[in-house]
């Protein structure tokens, strides 16, 4: 996934069509907005952007799960299955995202990258609904994708990258 | 001036401010699995070079505390787990990666060893109590196990060596292994949470024993496993020092934050350098309370572990 910050409003348009999509119960979200404010007056940068679950190659919630819970599918989308997780909470204190959280049911839950609506063909809720269209969904793999192409000519950044978990969310700046 | 404004979203129950994902069972757990395997290494231990005898708190009479902690520390363990009625999903796999499940599994051995060995002295140490409860009497086949579990104590032992190592260091594994916890991401952590597993065994062996020679014994054992604890926490306070940004300030929470009173007070000089003075006194020749320092070091390692767990919520990568 690949996201304009120089596009992103901050309308949190995203978190709601999450929300509705996935059922998240309410005071939790899968995908949130921050907002930062820096430099030297009168020379100040705002950095706006959509933030969630970075589906990272070398993913250590994966790493640290005891049953296998946590795992990752085809074209790399890090996907929990509730039935197999025990809620230990292993997964949640590896991610240096923090982009998990138990849910109330008990198992652990986070961003799917919508994968229900991949597999019939549909973007992600948060990709189909963002009005400024700063948000690009695709295979990563394939160069002559829209998201390799606008890596390849943009300047971008991915979060907290020391962190070595080699994060798939990509931030246009 | 340079401005700098950050604002977030998120605010989801247990995640923000900060971590709330692991609570007191863990770090209770942590301190009973180091204790059991303390207690139980030295039993096997001092078993196989064929001192039972000579030292019978350490191979017989202290086996009573392993099979009971370790029991309350699986309590704590699935007590705050929050799917817990999947928790068998734990023994259908074993997960190389994952520490956890590493511990999982050792427990899944350990704990029912540890009530082996205590059962194959259950006569031996309770004369009395077998005298007025018969159960041998009423139920014949425990003749026949026990009668298996003495045969076999020798295997057990040596099982149990490399088993309560494994137990030992894993718990402090389970939280080096994330680096998402700047505080926690210290390799020293496993033979730190071990020696000071050890050493609160040591001090359990202490409170229990009756004999001189044995508290001397193990007040030396007790000492110098305190010394090399104090080398691994200089060790783990270095590693922070020498570490990224964000493990130097994780580091802050124990030297002159929010931990320090805790973490120095309580863990460094009341858990190991006060016990480490009097012990040493003691093995000059001077009398001193022998429970004293061991009763020290069983708390400091309690509140050692409450503090890491505790402590290593607080610290993360981003906002």
């Amino acid at each position: 996934m690949v996201i304009d910050t120089l596009k992103c409003v901050g309308c949190s348009d995203c978190v709601v069509a999450c929300q509705t999509e996935n059922n998240v119960p309410i005071g939790y979200c899968r995908d949130w907005i921050t907002e930062t404010v820096d430099g030297v007056y009168p020379s100040l940068e705002l950095e706006l952007k959509s933030e969630r679950c970075n589906h990272c190659d070398n993913a250590p919630c994966v790493r640290c799960c005891p049953t296998g819970a946590s795992h990752i599918v085809d074209g790399g989308i890090v996907l929990v299955t509730a039935d197999e997780c025990i809620g230990c909470g292993a997964c949640i204190e590896s991610c240096p995202y923090d982009a998990r959280y138990q849910h109330p049911d008990g198992y652990v839950d986070k961003c799917t990258f919508c994968h229900h609506r991949l597999e019939k063909g549909q973007l992600p809720a948060c990709v189909s609904v963002c009005p400024t269209k700063c948000m690009y969904f695709g295979d990563l793999d394939d160069p002559n994708s829209e998201v390799s192409q606008l890596l390849k000519n943009r300047k971008h950044k991915t979060l907290a990258p020391e962190a070595g978990t080699k994060p798939h969310v990509f931030y246009l700046i | 001036m340079q401005e700098e404004l950050f604002t977030s979203g998120r605010h989801i129950p247990n995640i923000d401010p900060s971590l709330q994902i692991w609570h007191w069972p863990i770090s209770l757990y942590l301190f009973l699995g180091g204790l059991s395997a303390g207690i139980l290494f030295f039993a096997a231990l001092f078993y196989l070079m064929g001192k039972d005898n000579e030292y019978p708190t350490a191979v017989k009479v202290a086996s009573i505390i392993p099979p009971i902690a370790l029991s309350l520390g699986l309590l704590a363990l699935v007590y705050d787990l929050t799917h817990k009625l999947y928790t068998w999903q734990l023994y259908t796999t074993f997960r190389i990666e994952s520490p956890m499940s590493w511990g999982a599994w050792v427990l899944l051995i350990v704990t029912p060893l540890s009530f082996l060995w205590t059962f194959s002295y259950y006569r031996d140490v309770y004369p009395k109590l077998e005298e007025k409860l018969q159960v041998f009497n009423r139920f014949k086949f425990l003749n026949t196990v026990e009668k298996f579990v003495i045969e076999n104590r020798k295997y057990m032992a040596y099982a149990l060596i490399p088993l309560t190592l494994v137990l030992g260091v894993y718990t402090g594994i389970l939280l080096s292994a994330f680096n998402a916890r700047p505080l926690w991401n210290n390799a020293i952590l496993g033979p730190l949470f071990l020696t000071s597993g050890l050493s609160t065994g040591a001090a359990a062996i202490i409170l229990l024993s009756k004999k001189a020679a044995e508290k001397h014994l193990f007040g030396k054992i007790d000492l110098g496993l305190i010394i090399i604890e104090l080398a691994l926490i200089v060790h783990m306070i270095m590693g922070y020092y020498a570490g990224p940004e964000v493990q130097v300030e994780a580091m802050q929470l124990l030297v002159g934050g929010e931990f320090t009173v805790m973490f120095f007070g309580f863990v460094v000089i009341l858990g190991l350098i006060i016990p480490a003075i009097l012990e040493s006194i003691e093995i000059i020749g001077y009398k001193t309370p022998v429970f004293l320092p061991a009763l020290l070091v069983l708390i400091g390692g309690l509140v050692f572990r409450f503090v890491m767990v505790e402590a290593g919520q607080l610290t993360r990568y981003l906002y």
